[in-house]
């Protein structure tokens, strides 16, 4: 069933409420459990850019590079593969907010508190953003894209959209900001399987021990350094791979 | 409780002492009862069920090294069951894998181990297998390929490794080892999984329960041998296995958890007590131990590695396990077995351990197979057997190989 109303999703929500009441059963034996089960991730899927066209691409490795420089402590964002998992991420269901209820009605002024208040789903937001901060720079900046920029141009830039005092054309220069700098964060200490995070370096950055989940040796050593590398969900050594 | 315990005052009564007659009326309550627990001790119903199907219906394929063999029916239905057996025609079966028809059973129905079985037990399991409901359900009898779906064959495999013969008490032996004697050499068939098997698929009596290999598992060595038998065991660590399951030293899954479901737990205190003061005091035998490999060979690094990231947290760094939810693997005799089935199938497929009414949380082990290579796999199943005290061969990645491709999509 699609749900597309609000009536509809109550009247299913009823339908869930009644049925656990007709059919509720009380489970018995052993837990359920089959052998060889196992739910391994989804792979990153071929090379190449899945949803941004080549020169989207290169904006936000730009801008991307600028929230995370690389310097002495270790990659910056675009080596760290957070472009790839902004752009795996697209192509996928957050790239529609599929499990968002995404009508109306959406104040026009709305409170931080309320959270997201625009129609404009992840995919909209980046090909409608990135044109219009591409379109800003051509005419701004000597018809150079936002990645031609030199560093402190951009910078500025980025600045300023941080603080609404950059108009882009027809579009929230505070959202687009907003936005990439979300899924930046998420793409540089994502588990490696989503392809940021490469070689796991966000997580070597913050000494953060990945996915082990057992601690009671170390807890057992006090004041002794914690010496274990990072491990992600698929092991070790990270399995991501670069596109193009 | 004191019906367990009249059950069990019958079933060690001297044969001789019993009333019995051939095809007793279902209403003798006090044997039909005999005959329930025995069938449970025999652990005939996982045999001859379908998982999920009727009990006692039969259909079940039985995997042998020369085809599936379907068990049959064992209710009393006259068409399709054994309705027109009389006791006598059931003992003979048991005794000596003989039908009515004259036609011989295959060994896949373990009348070699039932053989021993005492006429007054056979008969009460009759009497017992006479109170089921009758389920009309057709079997194939027919399925193994030429030339071995020739019953007749078996006169020559019978002549060669089979002798009919009831259980003979040793007068040197305590009372209570000749009862476990008898359960285990019996009913309990434990030799037929325990015990390496000759080029025909017979049991190797020099061998008597030192280890083997069905459907895919490790079947433990379980002499009284120290470091891959049950020589670490107490009687009292056997008997709590048996009844649920589990114990500090380990669990049992695959085959074992079957047993013990079906069977073992079902039993009285007195009978498993029985049968690991048999198992303890039969004696030591199994192969000397290899030496150990150094902690600084290629395979021993890097399983020290993939242990460290993928069991640890369970099984903790230093093999000791969680009491009651993770087994020990320091000391562990399953993971030192010669043949490192088990251990690879586990590590690959993931492994639940039995669920029994004194156990009933059955802890369960994810599968591996998605994240490990083959040589990932060999490499840690061989730092495990030779860590922290463990001695057992070294595995190669071609052995890890030829299981994946083998458990892949089992659901067994
Ligand atoms: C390991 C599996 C297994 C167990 C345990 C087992 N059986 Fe069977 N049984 C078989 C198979 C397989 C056959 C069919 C053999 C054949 O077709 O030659 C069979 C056949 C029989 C037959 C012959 C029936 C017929 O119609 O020919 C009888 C009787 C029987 N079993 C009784 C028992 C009893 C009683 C027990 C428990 C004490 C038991 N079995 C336990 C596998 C098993
Ligand atoms: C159907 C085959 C089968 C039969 C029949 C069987 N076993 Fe087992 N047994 C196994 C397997 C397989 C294991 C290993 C279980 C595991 O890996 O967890 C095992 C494990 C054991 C262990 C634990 C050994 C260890 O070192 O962990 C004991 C004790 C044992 N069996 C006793 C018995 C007794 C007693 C009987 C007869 C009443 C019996 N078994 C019948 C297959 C069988
Ligand atoms: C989430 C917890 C968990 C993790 C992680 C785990 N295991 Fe287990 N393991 C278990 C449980 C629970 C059992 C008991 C299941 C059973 O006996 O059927 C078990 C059983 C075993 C056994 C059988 C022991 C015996 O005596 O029968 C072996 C061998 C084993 N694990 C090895 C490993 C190895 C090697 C790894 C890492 C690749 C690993 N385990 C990771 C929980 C875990």
């Amino acid at each position: 069933m699609t749900i597309s109303t609000r009536r509809q999703l109550l009247a299913s929500a009823a339908i869930i409420v009644f049925s656990r009441a007709a059919f509720g059963h009380t489970i018995l034996g052993k837990l359920p459990w089959r052998p060889n089960e196992v739910y391994p991730p989804e792979p990153l899927g071929s090379p190449g850019w899945h949803f941004f066209t080549p020169g989207e691409a290169a904006t936000v490795d730009a801008m991307v590079d600028r929230f995370i420089p690389a310097d002495e402590l270790g990659p910056g964002g675009k080596q760290a593969g957070c472009t790839v998992f902004i752009d795996r991420q697209l192509s996928g269901p957050y790239g529609t907010y599929e499990w968002l209820y995404m009508k109306g009605p959406f104040p026009a002024d709305p409170l931080p508190s309320q959270g997201l208040q625009s129609p404009l789903t992840p995919r909209q937001q980046y090909r409608l953003g990135l044109a219009a901060l591409n379109a800003y720079c051509r005419g701004k900046y000597d018809n150079r894209a936002f990645a031609q920029l030199d560093a402190d141009a951009q910078d500025k830039l980025l600045d300023g959209m941080e603080k609404g005092e950059v108009q882009l054309p027809e579009f929230s220069a505070r959202m687009l900001f907003g936005t990439v700098l979300a899924n930046t964060m998420e793409g540089f200490f994502a588990d490696p399987i989503y392809g940021g995070n490469r070689d796991m370096a966000g997580w070597k950055l913050i000494g953060f021990p990945g996915t082990r989940y057992d601690y009671r040796d170390v807890m057992q050593n006090p004041n002794k350094p914690y010496s274990l590398p990072p491990v992600g969900l698929k092991g070790r050594v990270s399995a991501d791979r670069s596109p193009t | 409780m004191r019906r367990l315990f009249l059950v069990l005052a019958a079933a060690l009564l001297p044969i001789a002492a019993l009333p019995f007659t051939a095809g007793a009326a279902p209403d003798d309550y006090t044997q039909v009862e005999r005959g329930r627990y025995l069938a449970i001790g025999g652990d005939c119903v996982a045999c001859h069920t379908i998982p999920g199907g009727t009990q006692w219906a039969g259909g079940r394929g039985i995997q042998t090294p020369f085809g599936d063999i379907v068990t049959p029916n064992l209710t009393p239905d006259e068409e399709t069951g054994i309705g027109h057996w009389s006791a006598d025609d059931f003992y003979r079966a048991m005794h000596t894998g003989v039908m009515p028809s004259g036609a011989h059973l295959y060994p896949a129905f373990p009348y070699t181990y039932y053989t021993k079985v005492t006429r007054a037990d056979s008969d009460a399991i009759y009497a017992f297998l006479r109170t089921l409901p009758a389920v009309h359900n057709a079997v194939d009898r027919d399925t193994l390929p030429f030339p071995f779906k020739v019953r007749a064959l078996m006169l020559g495999w019978n002549e060669m490794f089979f002798r009919a013969g009831t259980f003979e008490a040793d007068p040197q032996r305590s009372a209570e080892y000749n009862r476990g004697a008898y359960l285990v050499e019996g009913l309990g068939h434990c030799g037929a999984c325990h015990t390496p098997m000759n080029w025909a698929g017979a049991n190797d009596a020099a061998r008597y329960l030192q280890g083997n290999v069905l459907q895919a598992w490790t079947d433990p060595n379980i002499t009284d041998e120290q470091r891959i038998g049950l020589g670490s065991w107490s009687v009292d660590d056997i008997v709590e296995y048996l009844k649920t399951g589990r114990n500090a030293r380990a669990q049992a899954s695959g085959p074992m958890a079957e047993v013990v479901v079906y069977s073992t737990s079902g039993m009285s205190d007195a009978d498993l007590h029985a049968i690991a003061t048999y198992l303890k005091q039969r004696g030591a035998a199994g192969p000397a131990a290899p030496s150990p490999r150094p902690a600084d060979d290629a395979q021993m690094q890097s399983g020290a590695v993939v242990y460290t990231d993928n069991c640890s947290a369970c099984h903790k760094r230093d093999g000791t396990g969680v009491e009651a939810m993770f087994p020990p693997l320091r000391g562990d005799q399953v993971v030192q077995q010669t043949d490192p089935t088990t251990v690879l199938r586990i590590v690959l497929q993931g492994a639940q351990g039995a669920a029994t009414d004194a156990a009933p949380t059955a802890p369960a082990m994810p599968a591996f197979s998605w994240r490990l290579s083959d040589q990932q796999v060999a490499d840690v199943v061989t730092y495990i057997r030779n860590s922290w005290g463990n001695t057992a061969q070294a595995v190669p990645a071609s052995d890890a190989a030829r299981l994946r491709k083998r458990v892949a999509d089992t659901a067994e």
